[in-house]
């Protein structure tokens, strides 16, 4: 935890900020990592080599791709494959994928490539090394793949109105970092400059992916694609309730991460004066934020109708960047508007401002983990969960509406699952992200006299788990969902549109509430445009 | 394996001897940090076997902290047997602080700066023995919940098989 300079205005209290109804409305701003990694890459004017180019003219083959970052060169190896229809699914079940991805640490030799080409399209399957930095997989639209492959070999573009609708070529199921399978630990890594912000090397490779499949489409095609174009394709992400448990089990990440936004926001809001440049600036935001709202349609209807509500609510609220007076005349006036506007004025506020904002993106990460002094005694308990838990206590958790949900890891692909606590088995394995309901059974059972807390969890070992949750939030008030994460009411997608949008992702496409589709690097600068003036893609529009 | 797999595994493999949450995750920081420094591998093996001994020294480690945060002066455990004892080391330096330990015949005395990060380094692979990944893989796969078909339906990719 970093302490900044004081904000002239306090920041948004972590009551209001960390429920999941407003955490569901989340959006990217330029704190988000993608952007962040991205914006690096535009101040070091860095180029992507393509050192290796073997592939089928249909589009079956080996690529390298190799950028300097921070003084450290990185390589992406593409694996494209043949995959049957009937075999692409954004199942975490799925077996085979049209491509698979290794950011390597270096340069991959002979010996690298062979090694990574056999054990990568086994993804979780396969076994890697301390070189291996991360490890993708990704499926094809075959809607915008075959249109816009047909309209390159025949001379013409694919239809914008396709590329805005889906916005991808392809789309990730999984990118994989810290350790997993046997590839690289983060904190290998995390002290390189340009990859010591959060998932940073993920974000690396997922713009390098991005970049794969506009260089795949154009050798398939035979034709290369408008850049207006190929900058609004980005690259589609599925994900599940694999990343919802993530928030939970790091609660100082997310304390880092929302303080950061809250600092941002705090330190715009603050200014003293607004100048006509900074009104000008707005105004074209707040306008193109009306646009990319006016292009983001979901087939779910619930979630349609939210979007479209939000901007109808946008459009209304339009004419108060006519002549706001200051930056925190404009934050007064949204106060009585919805939680989905207000966050989205929270992110544009942070665009106008970079000064502000960009060297929080520094404090995001958590290099040491926590480090939380215990509490004297059990009163101490007492009165830190009387004071930060109060939204915890008070609930009946044998109800059914309370306690209907219950968090697992399951047998099949080892991934986090929610179930149904009365018809589901396996709740006696639950995972202990029933944080709030174990702290208010730790409440209950503490004792009246007070004694050292070594003493009270020799009888209750229990309950060490919520005293060090309830330790944890004394000192990282962020760190903490204020929600009963077993309700029968909760929705994961919060959580996961709360964490996407750190990634920095666009366009959410709720298939349910425990899975959406996103777009990653949509607007993005191309991989031969990455120079400090092209960071300026928030909320991208397709230009017109 | 990687530092993260081991840990991982740590936390999952006590958890399935039934060590409450807490304790589990701080066993399997207490793993891999006595993998990399070579700690004997049977001792934490015997002591997946009984998993109050775990809770026992899960506690001893927070009488520890909890010592250390009253007082600046070192802390004296007492005797301990060879393998909890290198245990409680790795447990000890294994935290996100700052520690100094010194081996005081079968006693440790140990400095904890709880406000200061630990700087001990980790290495790029971690050499767990084959029985002692067998047992923990085992005793993890006692934590995993078989699919029922309502989950199968509601994870990601659940319900669709479509182009786009």
């Amino acid at each position: 935890m970093k302490d900044h300079a004081p904000s002239p205005v306090p920041l948004r209290p972590p009551e209001t900020v960390m429920r999941l109804s407003r955490m569901g409305q989340m959006m990217p701003t330029r704190l988000s990592f993608l952007r962040v990694l991205v914006r690096r890459l535009c101040t070091e004017r860095a180029s992507v080599l393509r050192s290796v180019w073997d592939m089928s003219p249909d589009g079956y083959g080996q690529a390298v791709y190799s950028i300097s970052l921070g003084d450290h060169t990185y390589s992406l190896v593409a694996i494209s494959s043949h995959l049957p229809d009937d075999q692409r699914s954004d199942r975490v079940i799925a077996t085979a994928w049209d491509a698979a991805f290794v950011l390597f640490d270096g340069v991959p030799g002979p010996n690298d490539l062979d090694r990574i080409a056999t054990q990568a399209p086994k993804q979780e399957a396969g076994r890697f090394g301390p070189r291996d930095l991360v490890l993708s997989r990704a499926n094809k639209s075959m809607r915008m793949w075959d249109a816009t492959v047909a309209a390159l070999q025949s001379g013409q573009q694919p239809d914008p109105r396709m590329i805005r609708d889906i916005g991808y070529l392809m789309r990730t199921t999984a990118v994989y970092g810290n350790g997993k399978f046997g590839i690289a630990d983060r904190n290998l890594i995390a002290d390189r400059p340009g990859l010591d912000g959060p998932f940073a090397a993920e974000m690396l490779t997922v713009y390098l992916i991005r970049h794969f499949t506009l260089d795949l489409v154009q050798h398939v095609g035979g034709a290369a694609l408008d850049p207006r174009l190929a900058r609004h394709i980005g690259i589609g992400n599925a994900t599940g309730l694999g990343m919802a448990p993530f928030l939970v089990n790091h609660p100082v990440l997310l304390h880092n991460w929302m303080q950061a936004r809250e600092t941002a926001l705090a330190r715009v809001i603050g200014r003293a004066a607004i100048t006509d440049e900074q009104i000008n600036r707005l105004q074209d935001l707040a306008r193109r934020a009306r646009a990319h709202l006016a292009d983001w349609h979901v087939p779910a209807e619930e979630h349609n109708a939210v979007l479209r509500h939000l901007e109808a609510d946008w459009d209304r609220f339009l004419d108060h960047f006519d002549a706001p007076a200051s930056f925190a005349s404009l934050w007064h006036a949204a106060q009585s508007e919805t939680a989905s506007l207000q966050e989205l004025l929270a992110a544009l506020l942070l665009e106008v401002c970079p000064e502000d904002v960009d060297d929080l993106a520094a404090d995001m990460g958590d290099p040491f983990g926590a480090l939380v002094a215990p509490f004297r005694d059990t009163d101490a308990v007492k009165a830190a969960i009387s004071s930060d838990w109060a939204w915890a206590l008070g609930l009946d958790y044998s109800a059914a509406e309370h306690c209907g949900r219950f968090w697992y890891v399951s047998a099949a692909k080892l991934e986090p699952r929610l179930g149904d606590r009365f018809t589901e088995p396996g709740a006696e394995l639950e995972s202990p992200l029933d944080t709030a309901r174990r702290v208010a059974k730790l409440y209950a059972d503490l004792p009246e006299q007070s004694e050292p807390v070594s003493a009270f969890t020799a009888t209750h070992p229990e309950h060490v788990h919520a005293i060090a949750r309830v330790a944890l939030l004394a000192c990282y008030p962020y760190a903490e969902i204020r929600d009963n994460l077993i309700a029968a009411t909760c929705r994961p997608i919060d959580m996961l549109r709360c964490k996407l949008s750190f990634f920095g992702a666009t366009k959410f496409d709720p298939k349910s509430d425990l899975w959406t589709r996103i777009t990653l690097a949509q607007g993005a600068p191309l991989a031969n445009e990455l120079r400090p003036e092209m960071d300026d893609w928030w909320l991208p529009v397709m230009e017109r | 394996m990687s530092w993260t797999e081991v840990q991982n595994l740590g936390v999952k493999a006590a958890s399935g001897a039934g060590v409450p949450a807490a304790q589990a995750l701080a066993f399997g920081a207490m793993v891999a940090r006595h993998v990399a420094d070579d700690g004997p591998q049977g001792a934490v093996a015997a002591a997946l076997s009984e998993p109050d001994r775990i809770v026992g020294l899960a506690h001893k480690v927070e009488t520890i902290v909890e010592a250390a945060s009253i007082s600046s002066k070192p802390v004296l455990t007492k005797e301990e047997d060879a393998g909890t004892r290198a245990m409680l080391v790795s447990w000890i330096t294994g935290l996100p602080c700052k520690s100094e330990l010194e081996v005081a015949g079968a006693k440790l005395r140990i400095n904890l700066s709880l406000t200061e990060p630990s700087t001990r380094g980790r290495p790029e692979r971690l050499h767990l023995e084959p029985s002692l990944a067998a047992l923990m893989t085992e005793l993890a796969a006692n934590t995993y919940v078989p699919d029922s078909e309502a989950s199968r339906s509601g994870g990601a990719g659940a319900g669709l098989m479509e182009l786009d």
